[in-house]
């Protein structure tokens, strides 16, 4: 396979950051795998606790509420993870994966009866759905709806933002919830306590809204440039298929080069110089995620995909304290897609693809597709 | 083969017998409360952190600086901590005694 492409390497030779322009706001890029680190773990100088603007763009005109956990600094942020992470954690436990591995099954058996299909919409988004209704312990049948809303809440195809539906939607589930409280996230939400009081529906809301627009794009590109890479490389398929103990570092290896996700924001509460830029107070500042994982102090050949690379330091799931909450479900989507496809598929032929491209003023970046049709050979 | 002994975070001593190879791999395995292993032993997610027992650090030996760095991931890190997907149990540390660190 050839060189993937990484778009800040000539910044990266050139120093540690890249000031960016986004929104016309001017943001300092930091690039380096070490310095990120830092950076994660200096939550002073380098605060979350913007509602709407840990992200970059800012999400302040597709959404209402603050994320929760992602939008809070230590020490609160521990209490506010603490509420939620019993639902990221079930990835873990036997029944899940007994459904995950059901779901992907059906999911190649519908590809493979088809003469092609659309790997994003008739595949990744329905299999990014579904499994969420496990994560969140709700009534599988809710994935129907939210299948519609596409692959990124706030910015898809239509260019019209779901963000205003799916916090109505939001709602009307925690109201339900109230009502019939079960098992799911939504009256585990209704019964939490934070510092000893109820939480607040903007704050429900603020959870639920991460729940809902963190892990979907990232999964769904991650999923589709996992079917993309096997049908360039079948013999990357042939080794997971001898050799399956392989799917770990594989699956670790697809985050790191494949990181949908380019970069998040953090805030400065009083000026600041990054690596040489003064970032006045209030100003952001990205954490390059993308950058950092092909950066070569820290990775041999970069911009190479190797199945069995380890070690693989990566930080596709963040670091620190706010390093992703949903990194479980990621692991055992892509860990039993990587399987299974080695298992049950023979060949993958991409026909005609749409790219999906983040252009911005200084880089522009391929995070995955926006359409991938392909044909699936059975074993 | 050789054995190893994880001290649990309730203190108890759980001793495996006739285990080669990965350290966190041999722990998940056995189900040692407290390390999961979550990237599968690439050193990114830090969730295999252990304290070796004082008398065996010389011979595991000290981490590499890419070990080094995600262990800073632990807010609980000391002299002694390692990050056992990098340990290889072999011959050579037969025998050998590690803690899983309590959780704050
Ligand atoms: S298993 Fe992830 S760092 Fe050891």
């Amino acid at each position: 396979m050839s060189e993937l492409h990484d778009p800040f390497k000539e910044a990266k030779e050139k120093g540690p950051i890249l000031v960016a322009e986004f929104q016309g706001e001017k943001i300092p890029m930091i690039l380096k795998l070490k310095d990120i680190r830092e950076a994660t773990k200096d939550t002073e100088t380098y605060s979350s606790d913007a509602p709407r603007r840990v992200p970059i763009p800012s999400e302040e005109d597709v959404r209402t509420v603050r994320q929760y956990p992602l939008e809070v600094d230590p020490p609160v942020h521990a209490e506010h993870r603490k509420i939620v992470e019993p639902f990221f954690l079930r990835p873990k436990l036997p029944e899940y994966e007994k459904k995950l591995n059901a779901l992907i099954d059906r999911l190649i058996d519908e590809a493979l009866e088809r003469e092609t299909l659309d790997v994003v919409h008739d595949f990744a988004i329905p299999l990014q759905s579904h499994a969420l209704t496990y994560l969140l312990n709700v009534d599988e049948k809710e994935a129907e709806l939210w299948i519609g809303w596409g692959i990124h809440v706030f910015k898809d195809g239509d260019g019209k933002s779901k963000g205003p539906f799916m916090e109505k939607y939001s709602e009307q589930m925690f109201l339900a919830a109230e009502k019939n409280p079960g098992e799911d996230f939504f009256s585990a939400l209704n019964q939490a306590k934070f510092d000893g009081r109820k939480l607040t529906m903007e704050e429900k809301l603020g959870y639920a809204n991460i729940a809902f627009a963190g892990g979907r794009d990232t999964i769904i590109h991650t999923a589709v440039n996992i079917v993309d890479y096997f049908a360039g490389s079948p013999k990357g398929l042939e080794c997971v298929r001898e050799h399956p103990q392989m799917v770990k570092t594989a699956a670790e290896e697809f985050f790191r080069v494949f990181i949908p996700l380019t970069h998040i924001g953090r805030v400065c509460p009083h000026d600041t110089n990054v690596h040489g830029h003064e970032v006045k107070a209030g100003g952001r500042v990205s954490l390059c995620w993308s950058s950092a994982n092909r950066d070569p102090e820290v990775f041999k050949e970069p911009n190479e995909v190797k199945l069995d690379r380890k070690p693989n330091p990566h930080v596709a799931f963040g670091f620190g304290p706010h390093n992703c909450l949903g990194a479980h479900h990621a692991r055992a989507i892509m860990r039993s897609l990587i399987l299974k496809l080695a298992e049950r598929v023979e060949r993958i032929e991409v026909l005609r693809t749409i790219e999906l491209v983040e252009h911005e003023k200084e880089y522009s970046r391929k995070v995955g597709y926006e359409l991938l049709e392909a044909k699936f050979t059975a074993r | 083969m050789p054995k190893v002994t994880f001290i649990t975070q309730d203190k108890e001593a759980v001793v495996v017998d006739n285990v080669e190879g990965s350290l966190m791999e041999i722990a998940v395995d056995h189900g040692i409360e407290g390390i999961e292993g979550d990237c599968g032993g690439v050193c990114s997610c830090s969730t295999c952190h252990v304290l070796v027992a004082r008398e065996w650090m010389d011979k595991v030996g000290q981490p590499e600086d890419i070990e080094k760095d995600t262990l800073e991931f632990n807010p609980d890190v000391t002299p002694r901590s390692r990050l056992c997907c990098q340990i290889e149990l072999t011959k050579n540390l037969d025998g050998l005694v590690v803690e899983v660190p309590s959780t704050l």
